[in-house]
This record gives C-alpha cells, structure tokens and sequence, in this order.
C-alpha cells in the first residue's frame, strides 16, 4: 500500500522543476553563503533524482560570487559535469550575471578536478614570521 | 593613563603604519584610558575611520576608555559629518551636500543592514551620474568584500564602514575594516604552513580560485572580480591587513610591509566615477553555454 502511495506521488511530480530563487530565500539579494546553502540543499535531491530543474534568478536584484559558489558551484563535488548540463538551466540573470554564474562555474570545475594542488597552490612557506 | 599621539593619517601605506602604530602603542592595555592626541595630526582622510575603529574598537574590547584630544577643528568636521565621532558621543553635522556614506558598525550577521545601507546612500548622491552598470558593479564589489569579511575575520567587534565621495576628482571612496585575525592567520591555518608573512598571505588571498573557505566548497573569487572591475574602471584598490600592505591598480601591483601590526583586515576601494563601461566582456551568454 505504502509503495504504491510513493510511486503514485512521484508519478505525479513533474520531470521539470522550476526554483524561484527569490521566493526560496525570501530576498532579492542573493549574498550570503547560508542563503546558497539553502538553494543547495533544494537543488541536490532533485538533480540526483535525475529531475530537470530550471533556476529562476527573476525578481533577485543582486548576486554575488560567495553565494554562487555554495548555490551552484558545490554541485560539481556531487555531480559530473554532463549530468549537471543536461539537467540544469537559468533564466532571469541579466548577460553581466550570466559572466559571473559562467566565471562561477568554471573556478568550481577546476577546483573539484584537481582539489589537493588547488588548495595548496603554489604558496610556499617562506620561513619569514614577518 | 596612556597618551598617544596619532600623527597626520592619509589613505596609503604610512598612514595604515599610523594608525597601526597606536595599537602597537596600547598593545598590552587592559581596563586603562587611553588618550589619542590629535595635536600633531595636519590631516585625517575621511575613509581611515573604519581602519581607526578596528583599533579602537579592540582596545574598547579589552574594556579600555578611549578619548580623543587636541583634534583640529577641520578634522572635527570631515568626521563629524561622517558620524564617526558619534562613537565618541560628539553630535552629528548635517553632511548638505551628501558627499559621505556614513562611519558604521555593522555585526557579522548584518548582510541585509548592509544593503539597506548601501540603498540608502547610493541614492541621491551629489556626484556626477554613475552609469547603472557601473552602480551595479560597485556594489557587487562592496557586498563580496562586506561578506568576506563576515566569513572569515572572526571579528568579534563587528565590521566598520564608511564612504566618501569626491566630484571634483570623480572618485567615490569606500572602505571596509575588520578587527579579525587577519588573512595571515587564515592562510597560516588552512595551510598549515605556520611561516606565512603577511605580505605573502595577501598575495595568496588574492590569486583566483584561493580560498581558506572549509567544507568542501569552492570559492576564492571575490578579490579577483573586485580586481578585473578596478582594472576596467581605472580605479584602485587597497588591502591591507597585520603587516602587509597591498596596493592594485590598472598600472600595476604592488606590496610591502609596513612597520606596525594592523589588528585586522582592511579593503579599500576607489572607484573613478566618469566610466561608462558596461561590464559585460563576452558576447551574451545562453544558459546552455553556462554549465
């Protein structure tokens, strides 16, 4: 009874989602890494459900970088770059935010494809206390 | 009582050296008064009361009276109209001219304030018209070094803003200063490497893609956006934190240590205001050609 209820449910879910970003954090300003955690935290069950999942940025004022990082960049730790092209899009981010999600995007694939030598780049310790 | 004399304080690198040579000066202090004498100081640049109050704001920390002397009445004026002598209970001055973004102390928690801030006084402006563009970039600049500091200085005083606007130069000015532990401390611990200098850390901190983030996360990008902004726009920035002083601008970069420790991390910003470049370098972007 209990597993045709959820296969019932799930049939009923669309295959397409749409996240309305500024509805999701009840701002128009999206700056701070908890609030990217929070769009995280929606948007990784539905991709690893395999759901086709539209990100609206319509009615956000302002984005930055930091929250991008932890919104969408985080999902290249879970998830191959080619899942994640063929199951995401955005909408509503003006060509100059589009720059910013792209330039996001690339920074996190390099990151996750080669953490260690990321991390350590090429600081060396230079003996000198100051 | 302990009498300290704060010399005359520009935006550059012997100015950052005074103002952290007073807290070299009270280094030790505890529940004592401290006096900062103004008498041999000819000249305050407005934007160095965030950068002043991260000293002060530690010595009021370890619950020290602080109080300021001997100020010239000039001087009294540019920070009165900035409200950063509000801090020391003097009354406001009208700023009739809207040439500041007020002196502020914002709590780590305080993303959104900021934006209400920067709503505030963006807005009505007495300076030459800023392209929408640039206003924009402007403030995603100002919002990734706000939150920054929110992420990683560990301030337990806050973080202190303030602005000014010069038309004449078409330049606005906006800093922003913390009284964390430095981005030194940061690096030396994300790194584990304990013989990082300051001036190295800086570096570091502002290659694309470093980060002292933890959690698995990338990030590392702020600072580097902040930079191909200030690039384009002629403009110029400043980072200074414990003893490392970093200067950008289009013609270049350039760091060196100053003498004294700065007690935090302090990014300023300039920004030359008749640009009317529209920040949008590739050629428009489909969402298929994001992921």
């Amino acid at each position: 009874m209990k597993t045709s209820s959820n296969t019932k449910e799930v049939a009923a879910m669309s295959d397409h989602v749409k996240i309305k970003i500024a509805d999701l954090i009840g701002s128009e300003l999206c700056i701070s890494a908890e609030d990217g955690q929070k769009v995280f935290g929606k948007l990784e069950p539905l991709v690893r459900a395999g759901k086709q999942v539209v990100i609206s940025f319509e009615n956000v004022t302002l984005l930055i970088s930091l929250f991008l990082n932890v919104a969408i960049g985080q999902l290249y730790g879970s998830f191959s770059e080619d899942a994640i092209r063929g199951q995401l899009r955005v909408e509503g981010l003006s060509s100059d935010d589009m720059e910013l999600l792209k330039r996001v995007v690339d920074n996190a694939k390099r990151y996750y494809a080669n953490k260690e030598s990321y991390d350590e780049a090429w600081l060396e310790e230079d003996g000198n206390e100051e | 009582m302990k009498v300290v004399s704060v010399n005359t304080v520009k935006n550059n690198a012997s100015g950052f050296d005074a103002v952290a040579g007073i807290a070299a000066a009270t280094r030790d202090l505890r529940l004592d008064s401290i006096e900062l004498d103004f008498s041999s100081c000819s000249f305050f640049e407005a934007n160095m009361a965030a950068p002043l109050y991260t000293v002060i704001a530690r010595l009021r920390n370890d619950l020290n009276d602080v109080s300021i002397v001997n100020m010239s009445s000039e001087i009294r004026k540019v920070l009165r109209k900035n409200k950063f002598l509000k801090m020391f209970n003097q009354p406001d001055l009208t700023d009739i001219d809207q040439m500041t973004w007020p002196f502020k102390v914002f709590k780590l928690s305080a993303g959104d304030q900021f934006g209400d801030y920067l709503d505030a006084h963006m807005k009505g402006r007495g300076i030459p018209v800023v392209s929408e563009a640039l206003s924009k970039r402007f403030r995603q600049s100002l919002f990734e070094i706000f939150l920054n500091a929110t992420l990683h200085s560990q301030s337990e005083s806050g973080i202190f803003v303030c602005g000014q606007l010069y038309p004449q130069k078409q330049r606005m000015d906006f800093t922003i200063s913390d009284a964390g532990v430095g981005i030194r401390e940061n690096v030396r611990r994300y790194t584990g490497k304990k013989k990082i200098s300051s001036c190295n850390a800086i570096l570091w901190a502002m290659a694309e893609g470093n980060t002292t983030k933890t959690g698995n996360q990338p990030g590392g990008l702020g600072l580097k956006l902040i930079k191909d902004f200030i690039k384009i726009n002629l403009g110029k920035m400043h980072v200074v934190s414990r003893f490392g002083y970093y200067e950008f601008s289009a013609n270049g970069e350039s760091l060196h240590k100053i003498n004294n420790d700065f007690p935090g991390t302090c990014i300023h910003v300039e920004i030359n205001t008749k640009d009317t470049n529209r920040y949008c370098l590739r050629s428009e972007l489909k969402s298929e050609d994001i992921f």
